[in-house]
């Protein structure tokens, strides 16, 4: 590596006439800016406009990017309902508390299906919600413009979200990158009772309640009360959310790698 | 007129974010000053015992919100230490990335507000004017032009768009011509050198007493940079050279600043380089599952998920654009951080203000706290 | 053209509207009503209204037209919206000050709190009176209208301070005393700067000094003067370099700090008026008011207001270099300010008064008249 320099040896500039050489810069400028000022008058024009965002760089000579600037930008969720399986992992890994699940039409009527709706008075676009979401169903458009006069408007359905996502807005393409060996739902067998709730709960039903042989009581030994199945879970469909730890009355369930 | 105290701040143009400089003046002659900072004290310290190792990156860019990036990659580093994880090469090399260009854009944010400091109104806005490229760098790959969250424990969030490099180039390209021009609207001009040489000197000794880091530290000849000093991150592996001045005045901090945008601009072509040539994972692999950005509820009754997690300590310090920062994580194996410290260049910086302040004008006070760098984010935490 | 003046145009305004409501009134009202004194009386005031809504729309003007300039040096665009360009949004902020309710701090002195920018205003105005504009077009023959010019100008840092003192801020005060050091540390080299063009113009009158720049412009041969003229006018307007007064990084907003509302925009219409007046000084003592040079085309200089409308290019461009140099330079400190008005701005201007002398007295003044590139 070549040795540390110091600032001050190599100053850029020195005062001319006083003040000529700065008050030329500015002219220089100014000359410029004539032309085109990098002001871009923003409801007239936007830098999402790709054709717009071209011309203005021919015009001004800034590079402002072509084509890719805009399309990852975190705005609005989109939200296609169909797709949702009520995982709730948004609303789970939503730092600012700001997703609440609520029924939508449709599902069966003992386990109504929720969807996530969002009060972007609360939310950070930190986008953790669709890099959670397993089924990408929940997503981030370029859209940005949400100014309204009430706080209640502030409060996105599910079904205006889906309008969202019908409206076919540029989504943001990126998702998290997952790692490989992704901890597994594991099963702590001596606790289980076979109760079922989460197999019941699974949103992906990828649990299976399996036979499990009952043991034979030893003499003075009493069997305990349970229903004689085991959860199985099916890893490649998991998609982690933990419902089923969190509705598991027994606290039978928990993370782990599986051997 | 006889002595008087005035309170500068916590309204006030000269300073940049919220904190309040007492200033006991006769006359024009500052006498004593008395800086107060805490109003913008969030509790971003105990926020973070409370919430999941990748949230807290949500909390890193509102600490400093002119150096998200930076602080992000401080506190992942800490993290990764106290989690046993390896990030990926290329991992790291996005994460150079983001601090070089995030010093960039930083030091741009301080010449607008520095320039304004002294009465210059057209750099303001051509410094904030550049700063936008940067900005619509750090868009077009993290998503967003402030609150970044792009780092994750274990690696970042998403590798570079397509095109992405080319486009970074260009802004390089554009960035350096721009640097000679500031330097013609301020070191060309007599009235700055009037204003600006022999104020506010902060010497080499005074800079290590006080714990003054960075920049300031720098301008008074002291060759500390941690980049240099104690490689974090690849930083040994890129070349480039430690910016110095001596002088420890506005301009020598002023010289210091320009020559370490030229010296991130020079890393920058060469990561740049490296990211093109190099494809790879930018996650690592052995991450659990609870790392990434789902993770487990709490249950119902907000029990802790039994879960045994390998315990440990993580501290690191990085070259931030205001100093050097660091940062301690400690992992009793829970979800969540148990504690979480920083420690904030700016804080020891203005902590010195009596120091470089008093025996100048009233009117000298805005460039020498503008040459501080002040980010009151970071300050109070 | 030259019979057209400000007076006369008025007069036939005033004559116009009184006899056509004489026309219908009965017949002794009607000839109360078109007797001359009337009409007279009538005309010096439609005369004052003239001069207060040019001012005033001039002002207004010279601020758009600061915004859009520094806009261009900024490489912004300025105001765009309101009107054509942003034409009418001065309009429409100064509609806004007038509606704001005016906050006056409770231990603030009432009297000079109020009488403070109502008087900056008002002595500001006064000087549209006196300058004049085109030939004929100012107020009447006044053998001593620049001195008279320079006193009302010089009046400004008494109300400055008056309302500094009574707003009772640390940050309004020292504002007040910066601006008064600062305006009477600038005053002697710009008095003195005119004194060199009142030497060779002969004059006290701005209408002689203009006329006897038919020949040659005298920014070429008083180009001290000039300078120091320049220099003067940038502090004695408060304008980047030497803003000081109401430097907003260190003193918020200096002497204006604690006024809000309509007295602010008293204080901003004033500003705007002493630069616009800077800017017509420098163009009636320098750069030949309201005059071109010969070489210029009879086209250009023969159409109707041909010497207005010339005069306000020639001050709107000059108000330009002053936005040019707000636009690049920083501000200096207080003391470099008085170092640099009393230790070079004198000196320079002593030596612009004896240069002037020099040129009368060995009367090589019509050299410059001989290259057309100075003026005529």
């Amino acid at each position: 590596m070549s040795s540390e320099i110091t600032a001050k040896e190599k100053p850029g500039e020195h005062p001319v006439l006083w003040v000529a050489r700065p008050m030329a810069t500015a002219a220089r400028q100014f000359a410029k800016s004539l032309f085109r000022p990098s002001t871009i008058v923003y409801p007239y024009e936007r830098l999402e406009d790709p054709e717009f965002r071209d011309r203005l760089e021919v015009a001004s000579g800034k590079p402002f990017g072509v084509g890719h600037v805009w399309d990852n930008y975190r705005g609005v969720h989109a939200l296609n309902i169909a797709t949702c399986i009520s995982c709730n992992l948004c609303a789970f890994s939503c730092p600012d508390v700001c997703i609440e699940m609520v029924s939508v039409p449709g599902g069966d009527p003992k386990h109504p299906k929720k969807c996530p709706q969002i009060d972007y008075g609360k939310c950070s676009y930190c986008g953790f919600c669709s890099d959670a979401c397993p089924e990408g169903c929940l997503t981030m458009t370029t859209r940005y413009e949400l100014s309204t006069p009430k706080r209640s408007e502030m409060v996105y359905s599910p079904e205006k979200l889906h309008e969202i996502f019908r409206s076919k807005l540029p989504m943001n393409p990126i998702r998290l990158a997952r790692p490989e060996n992704e901890d597994a739902i594991l099963l702590d067998p001596p606790l289980c009772i076979g109760c079922n709730a989460c197999s019941r709960d699974c949103p992906t039903q990828c649990i299976t309640m399996l036979d499990i042989p009952k043991p034979e009581a030893k003499p003075g030994e009493k069997l305990p009360r349970r229903i004689w199945k085991e959860p199985v879970v099916n890893d490649s469909d998991c998609v982690r959310c933990g419902t089923c730890i969190s509705v598991c009355p027994k606290e039978c369930l928990f993370w782990g790698t599986r051997k | 007129m006889s002595e008087m105290w005035i309170n500068m701040g916590p309204q006030h143009p000269m300073t940049h974010g919220l904190w309040n400089l007492r200033v006991r003046i006769d006359g024009e002659t500052v006498l004593d000053v008395d800086p107060e900072m805490g109003y913008l004290h969030r509790g971003i310290e105990k926020i973070s015992e409370d919430r999941h190792y990748n949230e807290v990156i949500t909390l890193m860019d509102r600490t400093c919100y002119v150096a998200g990036l930076a602080w992000e990659h401080l506190y992942i580093i800490a993290a990764e230490k106290a989690l046993r994880i390896q990030p990926p090469e290329r991992a790291d090399y996005l994460r150079m990335m983001c601090e070089e260009f995030q010093r960039i854009g930083s030091h741009l944010m301080w010449y607008a507000a520095f320039v304004q400091d002294i009465g210059l109104m057209s750099p303001f806005l051509y410094g904030m004017r550049d700063r936008d490229l940067v900005l619509d760098l750090f868009q077009s790959y993290t998503g967003a032009r402030m609150t970044y969250e792009y780092m994750r424990v274990g690696g970042v969030r998403n590798d570079l768009p397509p095109g992405f490099t080319d486009q970074a180039r260009k802004v390089l390209d554009w960035l350096i011509p721009r640097f000679k021009e500031y330097d013609q609207l301020c070191l060309g001009s007599d009235i700055f050198h009037k204003r600006c040489d022999h104020l506010g000197v902060l010497s080499a000794s005074d800079c290590i007493r006080h714990g003054v880091t960075g920049p300031m530290l720098r301008s008074a000849g002291v060759k500390r940079d941690l980049r240099k000093n104690r490689p974090y991150s690849l930083y040994k592996d890129v070349d480039f050279d430690v910016a110095v001045a001596d002088g420890a005045d506005v301009t020598a901090r002023y010289l210091v600043r320009m020559e370490e945008m030229r010296q991130s601009v020079r890393i920058l072509r060469q990561v740049v380089d490296w990211l093109d040539a190099h494809p790879g994972p930018v996650m690592a692999e052995t991450v659990p599952r609870w790392m990434g950005a789902p993770y487990a509820p709490v249950g119902r009754e907000g029990y802790l998920l039994k879960r045994q997690y390998p315990k440990g300590v993580g501290f690191s310090s990085i070259e931030e654009p205001h100093g050097e920062a660091q940062a301690y994580v400690v992992n009793e194996g829970g979800e969540h951080p148990y504690r979480v410290k920083f420690r904030s260049p700016v804080f020891a910086n203005l902590s010195a203000a009596r120091t470089y302040l008093v025996g100048y004008h009233v009117a000298d006070i805005p460039p020498i706290m503008g040459s501080v760098d002040v980010c009151v984010g970071e300050c109070d935490r | 053209m030259s019979n057209v003046t400000l007076y006369s145009v008025s007069y036939l305004l005033s004559d116009a509207v009184l006899r056509a409501i004489g026309s219908v009134l009965p017949r002794p009202l009607s000839t109360w009503i078109t007797n001359a004194d009337l009409i007279t009386g009538i005309a010096v005031l439609v005369f004052g209204a003239l001069l207060l809504a040019a001012s005033m729309l001039n002002t207004i003007v010279l601020i758009w037209w600061e915004r859009k300039l520094l806009g261009r040096f900024m490489d912004r665009r300025g105001a765009m919206h309101v009107g054509y360009a942003g034409l009418l949004q001065n309009f429409a902020d100064g509609f806004k000050l007038f509606r704001k309710t005016t906050v006056q701090p409770r231990e603030a002195d009432p009297l000079g709190f109020y009488t403070g920018p109502t008087a900056y205003m008002v002595t500001s105005m006064i000087l549209f009176g006196i300058l004049p504009i085109s030939s004929g077009w100012n107020s009447g023959f006044l053998p001593l209208s620049l001195l008279l010019a320079l006193a009302v100008f010089s009046f400004a840092p008494l109300f400055i301070f008056v309302s500094a003192w009574s707003s009772n801020n640390k940050y309004s005060l020292m504002g007040g005393m910066r601006s008064a050091a600062q305006m009477i540390a600038y005053e002697v080299p710009l008095l003195l700067a005119v004194v060199a063009v009142v030497i060779v113009a002969g004059s006290f009158d701005l209408t002689t000094i203009v006329y006897e720049q038919q020949n040659y412009w005298f920014w070429g041969p008083l180009a001290v003067a000039l300078i120091v003229f320049f220099a003067g006018m940038l502090a004695e307007m408060e304008r980047i370099p030497f803003d000081l007064p109401e430097a907003e990084a260190e003193l918020v907003e200096g002497w204006n700090t604690e006024y809000g509302g309509m007295l602010f925009a008293f204080f901003m219409l004033a500003d705007y008026l002493r630069a616009l007046v800077g800017s017509i000084l420098v163009v009636l003592l320098f750069l030949g008011g309201w005059t071109l040079p010969t070489w210029v085309p009879a086209a250009l200089t023969s159409f109707p207001l041909a010497g207005i409308v010339w005069f306000m290019v020639k001050t709107y461009i000059v108000f330009g270099v002053f936005v040019w140099i707000r636009a690049s330079l920083p501000r200096v400190r207080t003391d470099q300010l008085l170092r640099v008005g009393w230790n070079r701005m004198i000196p320079l201007s002593l030596l612009s008064v004896f240069l002037a002398a020099l040129l009368v007295t060995v009367k090589c003044l019509p050299v410059f008249g001989c290259v057309p590139s100075l003026g005529v």
